[in-house]
């Protein structure tokens, strides 16, 4: 037997070996996509097999004798022992949101190369270990969150410091992926339509569920996901439609001015950028303050149902169609004046694909619910560790959907007017003058195909994404025909993933406000108090929407500025985590073993500082915050981009002042465990018998 | 057959059904409108990833 499964594993690794090699050595040719797939596939086999055993044995010493809080503390509510495979099923649909779809997508500017050896080796070596300890330690603490354990374990420095990126990192990511919805429905009536429809549905499904069929959670996601695939097909006729509607026109000659006409229904949902950011600010405030209920749980679960579904479809269709490539390995990008956002390959393909290698935002996951749910510490490998590579596997998929389209089409779609060109004949010039050839003609057939009216310049990710998982799906499941339906039903599940995390964080760091500023006043931290609520509220949707007005005014599309700025935010947070992680490993005496977390925290320090060192101080006007607003300052250019330019520079600042003062408070803990001068106990909760091992005797 | 009771286990356990069943039996309460309201009332909001 052992026999066997030793050859099984040779065989993998052999496989994946082989699947490498085909990649290495097809240079200069078009390869087929599952060969990728098959060596990421591989990868993670052995990675889980091997490195993830090794990290729960030697480093972690996991023990199934050793009750969790779970079983200790269980209370019905927040502790609750749970089967491994549900509590996995849940921390994956927590973990799984839209950046493992869109970050690789604007990465691909590199070539399919950089980004799947980053998504792999990060995701192995990074952002597996990252969760999976994470989860182990706030298991090991009565399930405790990153703050608490940093405050406890790093000092009250690393308590403020984790807070403070926490609440920053919110920000940013809220702006970001609001950003990334406005970028996919700006002048998409199709698209507008079908994601507005959304909230109508969700508020059905939510009052359905409170009044008709209390509980029904599956019962009324399934015909929730009936509705919102009916609003899908639905929006082919509004996107033409002449019935008059009254609509609200939000700018008279770029002034904010709202104002009602009657309009035909195709017109009131073509609407420009910040007509889109206005109704999305709007939008993040009534959620924010409107009963969880309504609105929040029932879109929460529908887009669970059909994040779930998408995935494994969208994997069935890669390996149903296999295709082949388009993208190379490499493109001549990587030198920084890539279009879609400017910067070499490195640092700034580390930052742009966050999630899906490496996520700091998944260590506040690990140390939320999921350690309160484990049954058993071994389990943790599977939760920690395996849910955090299925979620880089998604990753590769979006690689894959990005590539498998002609380059010069993903250009198109991805390089802003201030860029490219703002008329399709200059775009498709200047794109083709780059080596990736493309017409005005084939973007239009294009764009009639998945019914917009244009698909160049669009921004974000998220359209060109909805454009490759069109062509896959469409070339296994329904033909060319079906080709628009796929696009929109793509467009509906990125923003739903997107609305999801953007009701969720808003509250959340309502939460985190109302606790802050509790200190200062006391009814302020009182979470049922109404002025309270709405106070912290319009306080958090400003904050997230200053970014997304700014993202939206910005020249060269906003994302170019942008989204390494929330990368830097998310790889910070990682930074954190393996720094109290790596504490953690230090004060229980197994130094021998620190490389684990030290190596990957040693390798995210030096692409965040340089990262933020570019981006702050880069001479190059795409790639420099101060050095845009001295070009655009030199050309008396509008004073806001100017002020946005600066404050971008200050807060990439103040993020990385941060992470360095944990890093230096971290590395005092460090020294005087090692040297014996420094009390070295740990917050870790005694070691209590598990019952399940005593029932087993 | 174990294969699809644990596939339903963690789709309830995702959909929070199982949640809201452990509500109404520590509670002591049937399934309805009013013990619905008052689980809901108790759900926490949980930071969704990006």
């Amino acid at each position: 037997m052992r026999g066997l499964r030793t050859l099984l594993w040779v065989g993998i690794a052999a496989l994946g070996a082989l699947a490498f090699a085909a990649v290495a050595l097809h240079r200069g040719e078009q390869i087929n996509a599952l060969w990728l797939v098959t060596a990421a596939f591989c990868t993670y086999a052995v990675g889980y097999r091997f490195y993830s055993k090794f990290i729960a044995v030697k480093v972690l010493a996991l023990d199934p004798q050793r009750a969790t809080p779970a079983e200790r503390l269980e209370d019905g509510r927040d502790y609750v022992p749970t089967n491994k495979w549900v509590v996995f099923g849940h921390h994956f649909a927590a973990i799984a949101g839209p950046g493992p779809l869109v970050g690789p997508v604007l990465a691909a500017q590199f070539g399919y190369l950089p980004g799947t050896l980053w998504i792999l080796v990060g995701a192995l070596f990074g952002g597996c270990v990252q969760d999976f300890v994470i989860l182990l330690f706030s298991v090991r603490r009565d399930g405790k969150s990153l703050t608490q354990m940093a405050r406890e374990e790093v000092g009250p420095i690393g308590g403020v410091v984790a807070y403070a990126a926490v609440l920053s990192i919110l920000v940013i990511l809220l702006g970001v992926i609001a950003l990334v919805v406005v970028n996919a429905l700006k002048q998409s009536p199709w698209g507008t339509f079908t994601i507005g429809m959304i909230m109508p549905v969700a508020m059905l499904m939510g009052i359905y569920l409170r009044r008709l069929r209390p509980g029904r959670v599956l019962e009324t996601s399934a015909l929730g996901f009936v509705l919102v695939m009916t609003a899908v097909v639905g929006g082919k006729w509004a996107a033409v439609s002449q019935v008059t509607v009254p609509s609200i026109r939000w700018f008279i000659d770029g002034r904010a001015l709202p104002h009602f006409v009657l309009e035909p229904l195709s017109s009131a949902l073509t609407l420009s950028a910040p007509g889109l950011a206005f109704l999305l600010i709007l939008y993040g405030f009534a959620a924010a303050i409107i009963p969880v209920w309504l609105l929040l749980a029932p879109r929460d679960y529908l887009a669970t149902f059909v994040k779930l579904g998408t995935i494994a479809l969208l994997a069935l269709g890669i390996v149903v169609m296999h295709p082949t490539l388009q993208m190379p390995a490499l493109t001549k990008f990587v030198d920084g004046t890539g279009p879609v956002f400017a910067g070499k390959v490195f640092p700034f393909a580390f930052i742009t694909i966050a999630c899906g290698a490496v996520s700091g935002f998944h260590s506040l996951i690990s140390s939320g619910t999921t350690p309160k749910l484990m049954r058993r510490e071994t389990e943790a490998r599977m939760v920690g560790y395996g849910a955090m590579m299925c979620e880089s596997m998604v990753a590769i998929m979006a690689t894959v959907a990005a590539c498998v389209m002609e380059p010069g089409t993903y250009f198109a779609i991805n390089s802003p007017a201030g860029v490219a060109g703002g008329l399709p004949e200059k775009a498709a010039a200047t794109i083709s003058g780059w080596g990736f050839p493309v017409t005005a003609d084939a973007m239009h057939r294009l764009a009639q195909n998945v019914g917009e009216v244009t698909l160049f310049n669009r921004t974000g990710g998220a359209p060109a994404f909805a454009v490759g998982m069109a062509h896959i799906f469409s070339n296994s499941l329904g033909g060319q025909a079906v080709m628009a339906v796929w696009y929109h039903f793509a467009l509906m599940f990125e923003a739903l993933f997107i609305l999801t995390v953007l009701d969720a964080g808003t509250r959340v760091g309502r939460f985190m406000l109302q606790d802050a500023l509790g200190h200062v006043w006391k009814p302020l931290a009182r979470t049922s108090w109404y002025p309270s609520i709405v106070a912290t509220s319009a306080l958090m949707v400003a904050a997230w929407g200053y970014f997304l007005w700014q993202g939206v005014r910005d020249p060269l599309g906003g994302i170019n500025s942008l989204w390494p700025l929330f990368g830097i935010a998310n790889q910070l947070l990682a930074t954190a985590a393996l720094c109290i992680a790596t504490t953690i490993i230090l004060k229980t005496r197994r130094a021998t073993y620190l490389a684990v977390t030290l190596v990957p925290l040693t390798f995210l320090v030096i692409v965040t500082f340089t990262a933020s060192w570019h981006k702050i101080f880069d001479p190059d006007p795409r790639i420099g915050f101060l050095a845009q607003a001295r070009q655009l300052a030199a050309a008396g250019g509008n004073a806001r981009l100017i002020f946005n330019n600066r404050l971008d520079a200050v807060v990439t600042g103040l993020l990385i002042l941060m992470v360095a003062l944990l890093l230096i408070e971290s590395v005092r803990q460090w020294i005087g465990a090692l040297s014996g001068r420094r009390a070295s106990a740990t917050t870790e909760t005694p070691f209590v018998m598990t019952r399940l091992a005593e029932e087993r005797g | 057959m174990k294969l699809i009771r644990v596939l339903r286990a963690i789709l309830s356990e995702i959909f929070e059904e199982s949640a809201y069943e452990r509500f109404c039996a520590r509670e002591g309460v049937a399934r309805g409108r009013e013990s619905y309201a008052a689980f809901v009332r108790g759900r926490r909001v949980q930071a969704k990833c990006c």
